[in-house]
């Protein structure tokens, strides 16, 4: 068997092994999950307020939300794919590189006829099929709830654009994956490790948007995505962070591809800047040196 | 010098030698400082706007003048907060996490037990420690703010300002000070460190992300974009009426915000810094009647933290660690 297949079935072995991941996936799962019931019952309340302001004869406004798709109900979603997601993708992917560097077996992996960049793509491939399945499991559930909620079984249409969310998500969780594989790769010290990809997806999430919308950070666990101010720097700094915000570009995507109206525009240009990235981080994880991979830590 | 002393001083001496350390803490003030900056510009793009709707209003001929934007100082400091809430709680998880994790790796968790040193010394020691930490840190923190508030945003402050910008300094450092705790308790008692680590991340995700999250996501006002009422063009005062019909669902929305520390800080904070419109320019002693009661959970859950570091960092636990 060869190098690739070995490591990307070691890959999956040690996440099966490793019970630290499978709290943060049986979160991850759960609060996917979870989402969809919240969703029905705030919008359950919210039809109610409504119903209860028209017999009061408080306004004549039409309903906000006549004609809301049912998969109005997974847009929070979203929201902890990039939360919860994000950090279980960054924990993964560190813990895979560094697993090796720590116990000292990428020597003895190395010190074979193995190719280097065979071996990494290997453990990617690994962490892309675990992700791959928390997403696929999640989704399903959630498109169960949402049939049991809207009484009838989602259309084709509908299953497709929750498949089209579940791919978009993969590419943004094997982004951070690979993050942590680099940092896993980088870092001296273990807590390092863990730390720095922490700092840069807050700072991705929180900080970027902040500085080119003057949305505030709390805002921003919003599953929409914020909305810019206008006029003078905003205007010019939003179009520098827009394409370095990918946090808020898998938002508007996924908005956009789960009918969110409160998103409008093309999803296109966002799902390229994400595929971008994860190209990007791709290529610079593969090409890590092969004496890099066998650093040990300092500590 | 008692002992608990002596490791505090020794935490002191570590932290200010670790290099992570200081680049989090440049990394909080940064971010700090962009909300300030971010805000004030964002004041400044609504008063342009303003200025230029009545300009036009002006040429138009029209003697009508709507009132101009306000600007609230404190209301600059709320990215601030928010950034405390959810940054500070990771980077005070972190420095709690490393103070037990650094003793094993260096090899001197052996060396601090074999001393003479009380049952309580070395946990109570490394609390202290840490709580200096955060103590200096949220001091300087809010000198940069204050002072960003007043050249960045151009805003001057009175006296009754700082007092209140001191209470919210205060807050965050109990606040602070709560998750380093819990995050020293947690690793103390992982068998593995770097599951210590990652428990406290769970538990951070799920208290400062999550829980108040959903809380935001209930309030049936966030449904539409700006606002349920203000799209069916309902007044504040029918608004309250329709709610009370709701109050269960209401109330169960608000269990899960409050059942997060992370909420009482924030309520707390917003309060005495007024960004909440409700306790805006209202006297320090008013917004205290009215928020005693998230102060005293605030200082009982950082009591209970402080108390649960002290009480399972015990030498058995720190002995049976593996890296």
């Amino acid at each position: 068997m060869n190098t690739f297949l070995v490591s990307a079935r070691h890959e999956m072995l040690n996440t099966r092994r490793a019970r630290t991941a499978h709290l943060l996936l049986i979160v991850f799962i759960g609060m996917v999950i979870a989402s969809s019931v919240i969703g029905w019952v705030t919008n359950q309340t919210v039809t109610g307020i409504y119903e209860k302001v028209v017999a009061d004869g408080l306004t004549m406004a039409p309903n906000p939300f006549t004609g809301v798709t049912p998969l109005y109900y997974t847009r929070n979603a979203v929201i902890y794919v990039l939360l919860i997601g994000s950090l279980m993708a960054i924990v993964l992917g560190v813990q895979s590189t560094l697993r090796d560097r720590k116990m000292s077996t990428a020597d003895l992996i190395l010190s074979r006829p193995v190719n280097s960049s065979a071996r990494l793509i290997g453990q990617l491939a690994g962490l892309g099929a675990v992700l791959a399945a928390v997403i696929s499991i999640s989704l399903s559930v959630s498109w169960v709830i949402v049939s049991i909620i809207n009484r009838a079984p989602l259309g084709w249409a509908d299953t497709g654009r929750i498949i089209a969310f579940g791919l978009l998500s993969w590419v943004l969780l094997m982004t951070f994956a690979l993050l942590g594989m680099l940092s896993g790769l980088r870092s001296k010290r273990e807590t390092t490790a863990l730390l720095v990809p922490f700092v840069i997806w807050s700072a991705v999430a929180f900080v970027l948007p902040q500085i080119g919308t003057a949305a505030r950070p709390v805002s921003l666990l919003n599953p929409v995505p914020a909305v810019s101010s206008t006029g003078g720097y905003f205007d010019v700094v939003s179009a520098i962070t827009g394409p370095l915000s990918v946090t808020e570009q898998f938002k508007r995507a996924s908005s956009i591809i789960l009918q969110d109206s409160a998103v409008t525009g093309s999803a296109t240009p966002s799902i390229l800047i994400l595929l971008a990235y994860l190209a990007v981080m791709t290529v610079i994880v593969v090409a890590t040196p092969r004496n890099r991979m066998r650093s040990g830590l300092h500590e | 010098m008692n002992s608990t002393w002596t490791i505090a001083q020794k935490e002191l001496l570590d932290l200010r030698r670790d290099r992570l350390f200081g680049i989090l803490i440049i990394f909080l003030a940064v971010a700090t400082l962009i909300s300030v900056g971010v805000a004030a510009a964002s004041f400044r793009t609504e008063l342009d706007a303003y200025n230029l709707y009545v300009q036009q209003l002006s040429a138009s001929g029209s003697a009508t003048v709507p009132a101009a934007p306000l600007l609230f100082p404190l209301q600059l400091l709320r990215g601030g907060v928010e950034y405390l809430e959810i940054l500070g709680a990771l980077f005070a998880i972190v420095l709690g996490y490393g103070t037990v994790a650094k003793e094993k790796y260096r090899g001197t968790l052996q060396l601090l037990l074999s001393r003479p040193v009380g049952r309580f010394a070395i946990p109570a020691g490394k609390v202290l420690g840490l709580a200096v930490v955060w103590l200096v840190v949220v001091a300087l923190l809010t000198v940069m703010t204050t002072a960003a508030i007043l050249v960045i945003g151009n805003a001057p402050l009175q006296g009754i300002d700082i007092a209140r910008i001191l209470i919210a300094a205060l807050i965050a450092w109990v606040y602070l000070v709560f998750w380093s705790s819990l995050a020293i308790g947690v690793t103390a008692l992982s068998h593995r460190l770097s599951t210590g680590l990652i428990v406290s991340i769970v538990v951070w995700l799920a208290f400062v992300l999550i829980i108040p999250q959903i809380g935001d996501t209930m309030d049936p006002d966030n449904q539409v974009p700006g606002g349920l009422f203000a799209t069916l063009n309902i007044l504040k005062a029918d608004e309250l009426k329709v709610l009370a019909n709701f109050a269960g669902f209401d109330g169960i929305r608000n269990g899960i915000e409050v059942s997060s520390v992370t909420k009482h800080f924030e309520r707390l904070s917003f309060a005495f810094l007024g960004v909440k419109d409700k306790y805006n320019q209202l006297p320090i002693g008013l917004v205290w009647l009215d928020m005693w009661g998230y102060a005293i959970t605030l200082a009982a859950a950082t009591l209970a933290s402080v108390t649960f570091a002290v009480g399972v960092t015990s030498r058995r636990n720190l002995q049976r660690k593996i890296s």
